[in-house]
């Protein structure tokens, strides 16, 4: 059992989606005690070339730190940087940078990655902000200071793990670098896990878990990237996936939601003039929109909303 | 004079909530729980003929044994779950699994729910004021669903005993599902139940219906 949320402010404004999606992923902190993430977009105001790398440090090693930096400024200078302490007390060391052509970020993330155990590179960004950790939502919160960023629209996730490990780097959301800022949030299990990986590590995508989730977004990042609009994208899911789920995906324009067709976990939507809402559980939206037009996303259905 | 309590459920957690019913439903002609929030297991687990009204939105599992019960928002998944005698109203919608395994009683809900409705449920009444989703009345057993939207897929999928009435239209039958027409003494109950619980159709509404039964009572034997 997890818990998803996403919401849309419809005018394409920027608005405190950090403390919007702090409220919905704290009412549903009973669903995943283990782990919390969000995605947050359209506050990060980069240039078209420029993005954010957040790095997780085991230690607080200044060699190690200096490491990284150069192996960072040997493809592109940080032009700023900073430490964060993480909710378990590591250390998050956060740099920007340009480069010139987005299919750089992933090789960079490798070569980082490599220097050592101790260093995970979490994720490279552009257009969001992915903050995830081990904790409480409210613990999370308050230590990245979410609740101040403001932005377009945004997903989240409160994680019950069962198939793979707790820690920050198995917190949802994921995200790929197949294209450009796509991050998911899944509540179920993909039963067809390997049916699916297989084709897409044939076609050069590059795991780094054994987790469910990360599959379905190389999944839909490559139907995407064949064609597919979002809304396509996950009704193709739909008929390709088996197990239980729901998830939530954006883009850099608008989020949508997929939902198996047994039904067998669960999803609710609220619409207003202003906010498109998605949630797990209706006690979620409360803390964002009127609940008195709650819809059931039915077995199967899809529900996408852009801005 | 009706002697009403409310209580405000902003501040105590469900479980104090249904504790605290539990002590006073007995001395109050009705109970009115104040900002719910939508939370799960509200009076749940409190069996007895209390007459509670949630004045708002509910989660999972709310009402659940309950005799009597008034919602005036939405509820999540499970509402109603086992009930044996009494009524529940929700005045919204409700999610997933409405009236799971209900033994007696009434549950109504005025606007549409989602999947399994009255899944396994072995007697009692549901009744839906607008659309219910994939496999509803799944393995049912008894008792009687109405249905005034649509129904979704896979309806009544493996039914054994029990019928399903339905004013709009049916996706597809589940199996050892068939449609039947509907007897006079049929839409004379359901025209009295709907307008006990305000559901004023036409009387040409009454002919539209379709009624759902099983095929055989042991299906899965190859014995009638």
């Amino acid at each position: 059992m997890c818990g998803i949320a996403g919401i849309v402010y419809k005018d394409g404004n920027l608005h405190n989606v950090g403390d919007d999606m702090t409220n919905m992923l704290h009412a549903l902190q009973h669903r995943g005690p283990d782990s919390a993430g969000f995605a947050l977009y359209g506050g990060l105001g980069l240039k078209e070339d420029e993005y954010i790398l957040n790095i997780q440090l085991e230690n607080t090693d200044k060699n190690l730190l200096r490491k990284v930096q150069d192996q960072i400024n040997m493809i592109s200078p940080i032009e700023s940087d900073r430490l964060i302490s993480t909710t378990e007390n590591a250390n998050l060391y956060q740099c920007k940078l340009k480069l010139d052509d987005f299919h750089m970020l992933k090789p960079l993330i490798q070569q980082v990655d490599n220097i050592d155990d101790s260093v995970v590179v979490i994720n490279g960004e552009h257009s969001f902000s992915m903050i995830k950790d081990v904790g409480s939502v409210l613990d999370i919160a308050d230590n990245y200071n979410t609740r101040s960023i403001k932005g377009t629209h945004a997903i989240g996730h409160t994680r019950f793990s069962t198939e793979s490990g707790v820690d920050l780097y198995h917190a949802h959301p994921f995200q790929t670098y197949i294209i450009r800022d796509i991050s998911l949030v899944h509540n179920g299990q993909i039963t067809n896990y390997w049916k699916v990986r297989d084709p897409l590590e044939r076609k050069g995508h590059v795991f780094e878990t054994n987790n469910d989730t990360e599959c379905l977004v190389h999944y839909i990042a490559d139907k995407i990237d064949s064609g597919y609009n979002l809304e396509e994208a996950l009704e193709q899911s739909v008929e390709d996936m088996d197990g239980p789920f729901s998830y939530i995906v954006s883009t850099p324009n608008g989020i949508g939601i997929a939902k198996d067709k047994l039904g067998l976990r669960p999803g609710v939507m609220a619409e207003t003039d202003d906010i498109f809402a998605i949630a797990s559980e209706e006690v979620s939206l409360g803390k964002v929109i009127d609940t008195s037009e709650v819809e059931q996303i039915y077995p199967g259905e899809v529900r996408v909303f852009e801005i | 004079m009706a002697d009403i309590k409310e209580i405000d459920s902003s501040t105590i957690t469900p479980r104090e909530l249904n504790k605290k019913i539990r002590l006073i439903n007995n001395e109050y002609d009705k109970i009115v729980i104040k900002n719910p929030g939508a939370e799960h297991n509200l009076v749940a687990g409190i069996v007895g003929e209390g007459n509670i009204v949630i004045d708002g939105s509910a989660g999972y599992f709310a009402g659940t044994m309950l005799d009597k019960a008034k919602i005036n928002g939405n509820a999540g998944w499970f509402v109603g779950d086992n009930m044996t005698s009494g009524e529940i109203i929700v005045e919204g919608s409700a999610g997933d699994g409405a009236g799971q395994g209900i033994y007696g009683g009434t549950l109504v809900v005025k606007k549409g729910v989602g999947s399994r409705t009255g899944e396994i449920m072995k007697g009692g009444t549901i009744i839906i004021g607008g659309d219910s989703g994939f496999m509803s009345g799944i393995f049912m057993m008894g008792g009687r669903m109405i249905i005034l939207g649509n129904l979704g897929a896979d309806a009544a999928e493996s039914i054994l005993r029990g019928e399903i009435f339905v004013l709009g239209e049916i996706e597809s039958l589940g199996k050892n599902a068939i449609t039947i027409d509907l007897t006079d003494e049929d839409k004379k109950c359901l025209k009295k139940l709907l307008t006990e619980y305000d559901f004023n159709l036409s009387d040409d509404n009454y002919n539209n219906f379709t009624k759902i039964v099983a095929e055989s009572s042991r299906p899965l034997h190859g014995l009638e």
